[in-house]
């Protein structure tokens, strides 16, 4: 009975495959030993390790040197940090979903500053993950910042899903409509504005200057790899 | 108790391996000796006297007493363990989504599909071509989520899909993101 007490704990503890193991043969040693130490550090600080080996394998598949994987590697460990700070600031601790999400949407374009106010509304764990989730998509899309946060802390809010807002603004952006604007009409429909930021902003649908670029990656230029 | 070395071959004769008619005349005597005095050796069964089976079961006590003790850490790291392991946030079952891949690709002699949902494997699930048109297509069932992920192309080049949003990749490409 002891054993099997003490076995049953200790086998669940071990259903989570050691870092070393899910890189094994997918990277080079040099890269492995990299991953493993970012990862074991970013584990002791609470945060998710899944994003960082990820992008390790990614890079690997798709035959970018060594030094170049380490780096967006590196890229990942920091912006994971910026997430759980922001969340951090906002209320919310310890959840690596939302952290990774939180990470994701800042690749994606969103800012620390964006994703505290997200958490600030104080929405459930999963709705605030799934909400940066939704906030990344509609930023990769070229939804400005500052709609975005109003678009999704409107649906927080309200205890809405946010799930069908990118198609809503991919459907008006097939109208002819910019992100920005597509995004202020739906801000409009919702009788937004307040947003999670708690200011108006934007212009009204069909009147607004397009934002000239998408938002800017937040990785260090590097020119494509043959 | 002195020591008294025996010839081989009474010793032979004491472990039964040879007879005492076996023995050579000179020898004879010792062999006799020597069987006479190995039926002298007592070999009835000795009884143990009752002051060590005092201690004995005194001993046994102590230990049965020391069990629990002994045991008591295990127990409660198990125990420990159980309780944390069962308290801890649920992993629900990720709902699992239909979703279909299309690249148009008329050129292509074969497109696959990498991402975060597959390790990145440029060979683990490739496309189907429909017909002539260059029309590639393959329906995954994909956790509910967010993934990031590419078209390979020949098995060279990867693709973002040009239906989906996109975002750096970190290696100078763009991966495409699907939130489900």
């Amino acid at each position: 009975m002891i054993i099997t007490l003490l076995a049953l704990p200790l086998s669940l503890l071990g259903a989570q495959q050691p870092i070393g193991k899910r890189l094994d043969g997918r990277v080079t040693p040099d890269v492995a030993a990299v991953v493993e130490e970012l990862g074991s550090a970013a584990s002791a600080r609470g945060l998710p390790v899944d994003p960082l080996i990820q992008k390790a394998i990614e890079g690997s598949a798709k035959g970018v040197p060594a030094e170049r994987v380490v780096a967006a590697v590196r890229v990942v460990a920091m912006q994971l940090d910026t997430a759980a700070l922001a969340l951090h600031e906002g209320g919310v601790d310890g959840d690596t979903l939302a952290i990774a999400a939180g990470a994701f949407a800042i690749n994606a374009g969103l800012s620390g500053n964006d994703i505290t106010a997200l958490a600030r509304i104080g929405a459930s764990a999963q709705a605030l993950t799934e909400g940066l989730r939704v906030a990344a998509t509609l930023a990769a899309i070229g939804v400005p910042p500052a709609h975005n946060i109003d678009l999704i802390g409107i649906r927080l809010r309200s205890a809405k899903s946010p799930a069908d807002l990118p198609r809503l603004v991919m459907d008006e952006m097939a109208h002819g409509s910019t992100p920005a604007q597509a995004a202020a009409g739906l801000e409009h429909a919702a009788g937004g504005g307040a947003g999670a930021r708690g200011g108006q902003h934007g212009p009204p649908p069909g009147r607004g200057t397009p934002p000239p670029h998408p938002p800017a990656p937040p990785h260090p230029p590097a020119p494509p790899h043959p | 108790m002195s020591e008294h070395e025996y010839h081989p071959l009474v010793k032979q004769l004491l472990d039964g391996e040879i007879t005492l008619a076996e023995l050579p005349a000179e020898l004879r005597a010792e062999g006799e000796a020597a069987l006479q005095l190995l039926g002298m050796v007592d070999r009835s069964t000795v009884s143990v006297p009752a002051v060590t089976w005092r201690v004995m079961a005194r001993l046994e006590n102590r230990r049965r007493r020391a069990l629990p003790w002994l045991l008591a850490p295990a127990l409660a790291l198990a125990a420990a363990l159980a309780v944390w392991l069962l308290t801890a946030k649920p992993v629900a079952p990720a709902s699992m989504v239909t979703v279909r891949f299309v690249l148009v690709a008329p050129e292509a002699h074969n497109v696959s599909l990498a991402g975060t949902f597959n390790q990145w494997d440029a060979r683990a699930t490739p496309l189907v071509r429909s017909g002539a048109s260059g029309v590639w297509t393959a329906t995954l069932q994909l956790p509910a989520g967010q993934h990031q992920y590419a078209f390979v192309v020949d098995g060279q080049r990867w693709v973002p899909d040009p239906g989906a949003p996109a975002v750096d990749d970190g290696f100078g490409r763009r991966n495409s993101v699907l939130t489900l």
